[in-house]
């Protein structure tokens, strides 16, 4: 896992150039360009928005902020696992015509949506202000959330897309596990709403429920995130980590040939 | 994996390489497949067989020399040049590099065709391993060859293909590496521009980069490379100078094609589908070929004043001298001279024994030939001249040696067609009697 990252670092001049590239290449050629990074998740938060507030009424104050704190990750996440499943195997260029490390390529879509996902902060701070809400201290736990959530989106990422490159139906499985994982987790709801047997069920079982009721803590409910919950996640996610490196590098030989 | 000697840039060492042979329906393992093998109750892949793309590859290629890989379509070529470059891992055996590595196995790696010249310039640059910084800085020496122009802040969706292959080829070389491998792409643009990276290539040699290149074109490997390798059925069969090596490679397969051997791919046949041997025994790898009794050592071209030429004008006389040794006193023996022109086609093809030339019997130890032309009567162009000998009996077996010497002709004509015919025009007032007409002056068409 240290030789994969510190290779990884070694060719961070290349994952910088292509993270660049893939964020502008994303809206060249569009009218909006860049206003895209912004118009997209709004588009998403006025559907669910005109969805769950207007037509099924909730309780939750300020629903379009709560959605909108939940939502980001949360397509940090999701568009990294179902671009980052086919980031090796779309590349057969690169694979197997020139000496390329493999894993820059999950990262690049990594970093990428990490980029959008911090571009498009300040759109949720301009939300909150229309609301009314101020951003607290409690956002210093910020950093610690995104790290653990990076970790675990890279350790899927990794193993995902080296799987892929053998057993192409695994880009269209994840696409419709990430469906699924979507309403699983407490983005569009609050975890309190579901039944109190299910709860610690679901927190064990789905990581990203614990990832974004931190951020909807620090950010919606003005307190510091659960530490038990986002610790043993964190040591989780190195773990998955550690065992995604390991399943990467076993295959890495057989990409530029299976391609 | 012991030190190797610091003068080998590339140490190649029992080499193999297996591909996995995938099933002949679907290019992959789908869920559907993966089922209905597992419901069929066999678990493995009924045909587990593997392709055996390199059989055992020994190969050491010293610092600075240019060395050509030939052998024929899917004698593994490719597959030894991934390996080298490190695409691909070897099955076993070891690959030792030297130096920083630099492959023109594809042109353009990662050009995304909505990014301007420039933009692409920078990330190409990055995925062929030069840094941020080493790219900007020869930003503009990569423009400036490229010979794009304006073009360069274009997207490069709206190239020619002859303007992305520059660009693309103008980077890749750019790259600085110690040793260069290339993959049959030197033909790139047009003539000026396959001039231009032609001399970019000979800069490449002269700073003692080492350069692997695999090619179908000989007169390349002849004029270019040091060495050339021969790659059959999975092992380098031969290695030595590039005109012994591309002389035998093309009797091997004339001479396969004389058999009427099928072509099948050489990977996928048993023992490696290895061209035939020659009649006289396929040499072992590397030993010295056998000193033949009888040899042509020398064949070149002199000018009008007995002078030694390249270049030679049309209207010119010209001599061809032949330079023979017999170390045995050989009979019956026959000198064949073939004039070619540089991209194949033979012109015209003589020898001692159709023109009736009285050769001494036996012969002389040492002794010249020489090849009268009163004038050359050639367009402008490249000739090859190859002389072969070949003796009545077969008693001689290296007999079949040939020499051979490249020249050019260089005209301010710009006539066309197959050779320059003497001739000249005369302009009449009316014409004449035809029947009279007819008196054509002696004196040819100077220039």
């Amino acid at each position: 896992m240290i030789r994969n990252f510190r290779e990884l670092y070694s060719y961070r001049g290349l994952l910088l150039s292509l993270v660049q590239r893939e964020l502008k290449a994303r809206y060249r050629g569009s009218v909006l360009g860049f206003f895209w990074t912004f118009l997209n998740p709004t588009l998403h938060m006025l559907v669910y928005t005109l969805l769950f507030s207007v037509f099924m009424k909730n309780q939750i104050s300020n629903y379009a902020y709560f959605l909108f704190v939940g939502l980001l990750p949360w397509t940090w996440f999701s568009t990294s696992i179902s671009a980052g499943a086919s980031s090796i195997s779309d590349r057969r260029d690169l694979m197997t015509k020139v000496r390329f490390p493999a894993q820059v390529l999950p990262a690049t879509v990594v970093a990428t949506n990490f980029c959008n996902f911090l571009f498009s902060l300040p759109l949720m701070v301009v939300l909150g202000l229309f609301f009314g809400v101020l951003p607290s201290w409690h956002v210093v736990a910020f950093p610690v959330v995104v790290l653990v959530q990076m970790c675990f989106t890279f350790a899927v990422v990794y193993a995902v897309s080296a799987f892929n490159v053998t057993f192409r139906d695994l880009q269209h499985i994840v696409m419709n596990l990430m469906m699924l994982w979507f309403f699983l987790t407490p983005v569009l709801y609050k975890l309190s709403t579901i039944p109190e047997d299910y709860r610690r069920v679901l927190q064990v079982v789905n990581p990203m429920s614990i990832l974004i009721t931190s951020y909807q803590a620090m950010f919606y409910e003005h307190r510091l995130p659960d530490v038990v919950p986002l610790m043993s996640l964190l040591g989780v996610s190195l773990c998955l980590l550690w065992g995604a490196t390991q399943i990467f590098e076993s295959r890495r030989e057989d990409f530029a040939e299976s391609i | 994996m012991a030190n190797p000697p610091t003068e080998d840039a590339i140490v190649i060492q029992d080499v193999v390489k297996n591909f996995r042979k995938r099933t002949i329906r679907g290019e992959y393992t789908t869920f559907k497949s993966e089922l209905v093998r597992w419901l069929r109750g066999n678990r493995a892949p009924k045909q587990n067989r593997f392709i055996e793309s390199l059989r055992g590859v020994n190969l050491r290629i010293p610092k600075g020399q240019t060395v050509a890989i030939l052998g024929r379509n899917g004698s593994g070529k490719s597959t030894l040049l991934k390996l080298i470059t490190g695409i691909y891992a070897p099955t076993s055996g070891s690959i030792t590099v030297n130096g920083r590595i630099s492959a023109l196995l594809d042109l353009g790696a990662g050009f995304h065709p909505d990014f301007s010249g420039r933009e692409n310039i920078l990330i190409n640059g990055i995925i062929l391993g030069m840094s941020r910084a080493e790219v900007r800085a020869k930003m503009d020496d990569i423009i400036a060859f490229s010979e794009l122009g304006e073009f360069i802040d274009e997207p490069v969706r709206t190239y020619s293909s002859g303007m992305y292959m520059r660009l693309a080829f103008s980077v890749a070389t750019h790259v600085d590496p110690d040793i260069l491998i290339i993959d049959e792409i030197l033909a790139v643009g047009d003539e000026h521009f396959s001039k231009k990276s032609m001399a970019k290539m000979t800069e490449f040699k002269r700073l003692g980069k080492t350069i692997v290149l695999v090619t179908h074109d000989m007169s390349t490997v002849e004029r270019w490379c040091d060495q050339a390798a021969w790659l059959d059925g999975g092992r380098i069969r031969r290695m030595g100078t590039p005109a012994e090596i591309s002389a035998e490679y093309r009797k091997a397969v004339s001479l396969a094609e004389a058999r009427s051997t099928v072509f099948t791919p050489p990977a996928l046949t048993e023992g490696g589908g290895a061209l035939p041997g020659l009649p006289e025994g396929a040499p072992v790898t590397d030993a010295p070929p056998p000193v033949p009794q009888v040899a042509v050592s020398r064949v070149w071209l002199t000018g009008p004043r007995g002078e030694e030429l390249g270049t030679i004008a049309p209207e010119t006389r010209a001599e061809v001298c032949i330079d023979y040794v017999a170390r045995e006193a050989v009979e019956d023996v026959e000198f064949v001279l073939t004039l070619a022109s540089a991209d194949g086609p033979v012109l015209y093809a003589t020898s001692t024994r159709t023109d009736r030339v009285p050769l001494p019997t036996p012969l002389p130890p040492q002794g010249r030939l020489r090849f009268v032309l009163p004038r050359v009567g050639l367009l402008g162009g490249a000739y090859v001249l190859s002389v072969e000998l070949k003796t009545g009996n077969n008693a001689n077996p290296e007999a079949g040696r040939e020499a051979r010497c490249t020249f050019s002709v260089s005209t301010e004509h710009d006539d066309r067609g197959v050779f320059r015919p003497e001739h000249a025009w005369v302009v009449e007032e009316a014409p004449a009697a035809p029947v009279q007409a007819v008196s054509v002056p002696k004196h040819a068409a100077a220039s």
